[in-house]
């Protein structure tokens, strides 16, 4: 088990190498150059030349690549080509705002999922599981930023402005700069719809496949062993069935969190709000290298670890499975 | 092998008659059984009584038929242009005129919902289909012959599938630089085709690898049939089931990153009229005029349901296993 850890955390370092190369060679020969942005009117083919020198971008890609690299190993992550601010700086003051997204919207969707689930698989075709199989056929049908903006009629506009329709309230105590509004009520304002849009889509899929397996699950033989013995609902259903059912479920779950980074982006542009999903969009359209690849390192770091931990969850879940 | 091509890797086995079921024998090749032609029908005929059996996706098909005749007959089912603006009428409510009101241009929502619904659609189904006609061959290929080339190929497929969908999609967007018309549709079919490859080869790859163990497939290479007409003839059809499935809710997600794209401002570009793009602009609006983005937001809910309803019926209806 630990040979098999630690080989899956080593294997983490080619496929990060991986995604940042490709993603640094992409940004490279997009049409557009940041320098003629950075110049604006003022540009000259002498000043860009001398811009260009200035930050390496008249190197060969690969030395760039290996140059940026090097730093990276030592904790410098470059600076913003258009706003000379360091990334790294940057992309942490933007990370507590889509991690607390993305948790709370797991959060939401785990919370409606698991028991809708449940209900849809104990009680297979009443009018329940109809409810929650069509909610949730519904669920997966809507892409997030549509969500978001019906949210956003009935919260915010609807409701007399109930709750706030774009910009960010920080937890007391995550302030990263020295002006910007800390409540913790105006923080679970700001996150509430945000979270809800990201969450229900993935509440759905979750529902979809969790009530799937649950029904395959409880016509298992163990279950039906586990009732002839006497032993009440309750364990049957959470002890016996609903940690095999989440088995396969937590594998698409993983694969999800592709998606997961797509829909952080969206509900962060339609909700304009500061995290890292509107910072890498932003810096994608901008050209501007030096964050594109801070996104890319983190975002490609996210993905290839949150894998890696569910596939660690199985020996969790399933103890038969061992890894040599 | 007549053409010397690939080396049996299963050990020869005998083959006795009773190994091959009256179905399988029918698709050997010049072995005629009568009795067999119709029952070797029977898993599409069965199919297609399920499908007709489910409402579900009945309704499925009737959204999806409708959408395609509304793309087809766009220029005709539109009151009015979805390009051209009119100043005099900027943001009128739905009305007898403007059913369901005009934009910040003046122009007829309605029509640009209409007309939205062809690049919906032509973005969805292409890109599914070039992701097919390419991730196809690839993971037939990859199976069927193993070794260097499945490394090969299944490498390159991984390293596709390594990138969160969306980190690339968006990437290839800004490196095609997104466009207007009929070009701009097309660099998006190929940015989500892009992406889309590697679900194809590695199913079909999987399934390609137990069915060349199949008894079938070492009678015809007792028999001396060349390797395309197998692939092609006997392994691609054992394999259409789950490539159909995946194919009908894969335009579902096509539709939904496609939307995604026009969304975040890569998508298809203004003037065409595109769903998700739509959506965005009208949302700066939202508290006077909330309507304008409903209705485009409303339009790619029901096309991406439509597609979901008619994957899902499928899925039960050709391999009532995979429920």
């Amino acid at each position: 088990m630990r040979v098999y850890v630690l080989r899956r955390v080593l294997q983490i370092v080619p496929t990060v190498l991986m995604i940042t190369l490709v993603v640094f060679v992409m940004m490279r020969s997009i049409p557009g150059d940041p320098v003629v942005a950075l110049l604006g009117d003022a540009y000259t083919e002498e000043d860009a030349v001398k811009v260009r020198a200035a930050y390496g971008l008249d190197r060969p890609v690969l030395v760039q690549y290996v140059i940026w690299l090097g730093k990276l190993v030592q904790g410098d992550w470059g600076a913003s080509i258009l706003s000379g601010r360091p990334v790294l700086q940057d992309v942490l003051i933007r990370l507590p705002v889509t991690l607390e997204l993305i948790v709370l919207s797991m959060g939401v969707a785990l919370v409606i999922a698991i028991p809708a689930a449940i209900i849809g698989a104990l009680r297979q075709n009443t009018w329940a599981d109809y409810t929650a199989t069509t909610v949730a056929m519904i669920g997966v049908s809507i892409p997030e930023f549509f969500i978001g903006v019906l949210l956003l009629l009935i919260f915010s506009i609807g409701l007399g402005g109930l709750l706030p329709s774009s910009g960010w309230v920080y937890l007391p105590g995550t302030c990263p700069t020295m002006v910007c509004g800390v409540s913790l009520w105006g923080n679970v304002q700001h996150v509430l719809l945000p979270a809800v849009a990201l969450g229900v889509g993935r509440a759905a899929i979750l529902t979809r496949l969790l009530r799937a397996s649950m029904l395959e699950v409880i016509r298992t033989e163990y279950v039906t062993t586990a009732r002839a013995k006497g032993l009440g609902e309750r364990p049957v259903v959470f002890k016996h069935a609903l940690k095999n059912a989440l088995i396969p479920t937590i594998t698409v779950m993983g694969l999800q969190v592709g998606f997961l980074i797509g829909g952080a982006i969206v509900v962060e542009t339609l909700f304009a709000m500061p995290g890292l999903g509107t910072f890498g969009i932003d810096a994608i359209i901008a050209r501007d290298y030096q964050q594109v690849q801070g996104f890319a390192l983190l975002t490609a770091v996210a993905f290839v670890v949150i894998n890696l931990v569910v596939d660690l969850l199985y020996t969790f879940l399933d103890p038969r499975i061992r890894y040599a | 092998m007549a053409d010397g091509g690939a080396p049996l890797r299963t050990k020869p086995r005998p083959i006795s008659g009773s190994s091959l079921g009256e179905a399988e024998l029918t698709a050997v090749r010049g072995v005629a059984w009568p009795a067999a032609a119709e029952r070797s029908e029977a898993p599409l005929a069965q199919a297609v009584r399920r499908l007709r059996r489910s409402t579900t996706a009945l309704v499925g098909v009737a959204i999806v038929g409708v959408l395609l005749v509304v793309a087809v007959f766009a220029d005709v089912l539109a009151p009015q242009s979805p390009i051209t603006s009119d100043q005099t009428h900027t943001f009128e409510r739905p009305s007898r005129a403007y059913p369901l009101g005009t934009d910040q241009l003046g122009r007829d929502m309605l029509s640009r919902v209409i007309h939205g619904t062809r690049i919906s659609l032509l973005v969805g189904v292409s890109s599914v289909l070039l992701a097919l006609f390419v991730g196809v061959p690839l993971g037939m290929i990859a199976g069927f012959y193993g070794g260097r080339i499945d490394t090969l190929v299944m490498r390159v497929m991984d390293l596709v599938l390594a990138f969160p969908i969306y980190l690339l999609a968006i990437l290839l967007m800004v490196m095609f630089t997104p466009t207007a018309g009929l070009i701009g549709t097309m660099k998006v079919t190929g940015a989500i085709a892009i992406v889309r490859i590697p679900i194809y080869a590695r199913l079909v790859r999987g399934s390609v690898l137990s069915i060349k163990e199949k008894e079938y497939v070492e009678a015809c290479r007792a028999l001396g049939v060349r390797d395309p007409w197998i692939l092609f003839r006997h392994v691609l059809p054992n394999c259409l089931a789950p490539i159909i499935v995946t194919t009908t809710l894969g335009i579902a997600t096509s539709i939904i990153v496609e939307a995604t794209l026009s969304f975040l401002g890569l998508g298809t570009q203004p003037p065409t009229p595109s769903w998700g793009w739509d959506l965005k602009a009208n949302v700066a609006f939202i508290q006077a005029n909330a309507w304008l983005s409903l209705f485009p937001g409303l339009a790619i809910f029901l096309t991406v349901l439509g597609f979901n309803l008619f994957g899902d019926g499928l899925r039960d209806a050709l391999d009532p296993r995979l429920k």
